[in-house]
């Protein structure tokens, strides 16, 4: 029996926002607890939202954010007199043009083998769901000793090879990630 | 009964000049035009003057003759022009002179002299006022300009006599362009205005922009007031200014303030007043100008002398002796200004037009703001762009920054941009914490990413996200199609897939 799927995150609430200028930022926003950006939990407070502000406070410092333009997905914001502009995608528009884009050979290397031979003993993720580099996805058991194996990269769970209590054999496709990464 | 006293201005001048006209008993009396005819200005007077105008007519506020019809019919005894607009036009100040009206400010003639830039040097030179290096009159000859730059040093500066808007101008780097330049100068010359005089004068190459408050009274009586640093300026138009000057000491505050005092007496000065001097990096300064009205940026003086300019220019103008002595005049801290334009420093500060949703302005013992707008005023394109002063006063100078920097933390505003977050990245700036800035520190050391922050672009791209977020999810939740989270990413696995 599996444990309760400590990592799982929800893709449908992680989007990318894009600067005019190139910068990236890859925004998960929990229903609860504080927002991720860029894979760092960010010590973020929500003040309020209201019309075209939204208030926060990171470091005791407070941010009052104007939304001065809208068109859509593209977004215009004011912060303390300075604008910025950005566009913002869902994860899976995003990732559907990176791969119209890049073609098929995106996940070449998003794969988690087994490194050894041993037996599955959890699987802390479901298909669909979002990891962190490093963060574990499955528990592996060889040799008596318990053993965590970890996201290659930040992205999505594509396809889950294995299920707890099967045995598997060194170099075993376990786990397909699509990477988010550049 | 009290004299009436009319301001031939707006904005927040307008407000600074009945504050100090109301204590000292005046009846205050401002013009409502159709350009802006709500503006804040008109709540503070205590009799408004409304005239219909057209569009296409002049702005009021230059129209000579209109004004002085309206102070007659309203029985005016007293006009201050302001800055800008009628306040250096002697023809202005003759015509009150004639209409009995008294003008605040200088003699007209005093502020023709000083309107001519030749006229004020020669004065200048006479009162034995330093002055840039150059030639006494015309060049005609490259050899002799040579000659001429040789003995005052390079770089130097062509300039065509009837010059304007840069044209017949060439800087000369060094000897052996000067033939060149100097043709194609005077070719220029010829060109455009049909006279190919060129004079040549000594070019500073990171220059300090200087200023003396000057005081004084119809009898004679002539104080100044120190200096202020006008040296951050973009095209010509100052955006921040500070009192003291760290850039001199107090043995040249001294010597500059005599000189400054000293020219003024000679001339017959009175009214308040400012001397420019242009201050070159080897520590030596130059007169450059007199500008013969207030100026904008003259509550960085009050703040460290604790006078009321405005209340001396009227109370001169009524013929009152100037009972401030020089030794009176002790300077106190620290003062910093900064200008709050409604312009975009993100894009080459075009100038914004439009509503004000919303207007905070900071408060504090050290903070003075000055302003003409609150909430839902409406900057007109009439006009210029400043809309308000901040100005904050510190014990010295990195006290001064610190509490100008939380101040305009305070300021918020929305609906327009403004050049606050451009005022933030001065005050930040290596070269104006270690008072090194020059005129040319907008052109050669600021870009607009200076403007941004890191975190602020975080929060902003938060901001965003959640905006969009709010729709995307409602959408996701809402929409058959979305319910199923797997089927969600069944679909973009099967397309990954393929």
């Amino acid at each position: 029996m599996a444990t309760s799927y400590v990592y799982k995150r929800d893709a449908t609430r992680l989007f990318i926002a894009m600067r005019d200028n190139g910068d990236r930022y890859k925004i998960y926003l929990p229903k609860e607890s504080k927002p991720i950006i860029n894979g760092e939990e960010k010590d973020v407070f929500f003040i309020e939202h209201k019309n075209n502000f939204s208030s926060f406070s990171m470091n005791d410092v407070m941010y009052r954010c104007e939304i001065t333009q809208r068109d859509q997905h593209r977004i215009m914001v004011k912060v303390n007199g300075v604008e910025y502009k950005f566009s913002i995608e869902s994860i899976f528009s995003y990732l559907r043009r990176n791969l119209l884009n890049k073609g098929v050979e995106v996940h070449a290397d998003n794969n988690i083998k087994s490194p050894m031979p041993g037996k599955i003993v959890d699987v802390f993720v479901s298909e669909g769901d979002l990891v962190n580099k490093g963060e574990p996805v499955l528990r592996l058991e060889a040799m008596k000793m318990q053993n965590e194996i970890n996201a290659c990269c930040n992205g999505v769970i594509r396809k889950i090879h294995v299920v707890p209590g099967q045995s598997i054999i060194q170099d075993e496709l376990l786990v397909e990630i699509t990477s988010i990464d550049e | 009964m009290s004299k009436k006293i009319l301001i031939a201005n707006r904005g927040e001048i307008a407000i600074r000049i009945i504050r100090s006209a109301k204590k000292l008993g005046l009846t205050t009396y401002v013009i409502q035009g159709n350009r802006e005819p709500d503006a804040m200005y008109l709540e503070y007077a205590d009799e408004i003057i409304s005239i219909r105008e057209n569009l296409s007519d002049k702005i009021i506020f230059l129209n000579s003759e209109e004004i002085i019809g309206l102070a007659l019919e309203h029985q005016i005894d007293m006009i201050h022009p302001g800055y800008g607009f009628l306040s250096e036009n002697p023809d202005f100040a003759t015509l009150c002179e004639q209409n009995g009206i008294t003008f605040i400010g200088p003699s007209s003639d005093l502020i023709r002299n000083m309107g001519i830039k030749t006229i004020a040097k020669e004065m200048a030179a006479k009162a034995e006022m330093p002055l840039v290096p150059g030639s006494a009159g015309a060049i005609t000859d490259a050899s002799v300009a040579k000659k001429f730059a040789d003995k005052i040093g390079y770089p130097v500066i062509l300039k065509a006599s009837a010059g304007g808007g840069g044209r017949g101008m060439r800087i000369v780097e060094k000897p052996e362009t000067m033939e060149r330049h100097f043709k194609s100068a005077y070719d220029e010359a010829v060109a455009a205005f049909g006279n190919g005089d060129i004079f040549i004068e000594k070019y500073l190459t990171n220059p300090k922009h200087l200023e003396f408050q000057i005081l004084g009274d119809k009898y004679g009586h002539v104080i100044h007031l120190g200096e202020r640093e006008c040296s951050l300026q973009r095209k010509h138009q100052k955006l921040i200014e500070e009192a003291p000057s760290a850039s001199i000491d107090t043995k040249t505050r001294e010597q500059m303030g005599k000189l400054a005092v000293k020219f003024a007496q000679a001339i017959g000065y009175y009214s308040a007043g400012t001397i420019e001097f242009i201050l070159d990096e080897d520590g030596s300064y130059y007169f450059m100008e007199m500008n013969t009205r207030i100026q904008v940026e003259h509550p960085v003086t009050e703040m460290i002398t604790g006078a009321d300019l405005i209340e001396w220019q009227i109370r001169v103008a009524l013929g009152e002796k100037l009972k401030l002595k020089q030794k009176d005049i002790k300077f106190k801290g620290w003062a910093i200004e900064c200008r709050v334009n409604t312009e975009d420093p993100q894009n080459r500060f075009t100038p914004q037009t439009g509503f004000i949703e919303r207007v905070f302005f900071p408060h504090g013992d050290h903070i003075r703001v000055e302003t003409g707008v609150k909430d839902f005023s409406v900057v007109t394109p009439y006009f210029d762009s400043m809309i308000a002063k901040i100005i904050v006063h510190g014990e010295n100078r990195d006290d001064c920054i610190a509490k100008t920097l939380s101040a305009l933390k305070e300021f918020s505003i929305s609906g327009l941009k403004t050049t606050v977050p451009f005022c933030r990245t001065v005050l930040r700036s290596k070269e104006f914490r270690e008072a090194t800035y020059t005129t040319h520190w907008v052109d050669s050391v600021f870009t607009t990413d200076m403007l941004e922050s890191e975190d602020e672009a975080m929060m902003a791209a938060l901001a965003a996200t959640i905006t969009y977020a709010k729709e995307y999810l409602q959408y996701s939740s809402d929409s058959p199609m979305f319910k199923s989270e797997s089927l969600n990413v069944w679909v973009l696995n099967k397309r990954i897939n393929k």
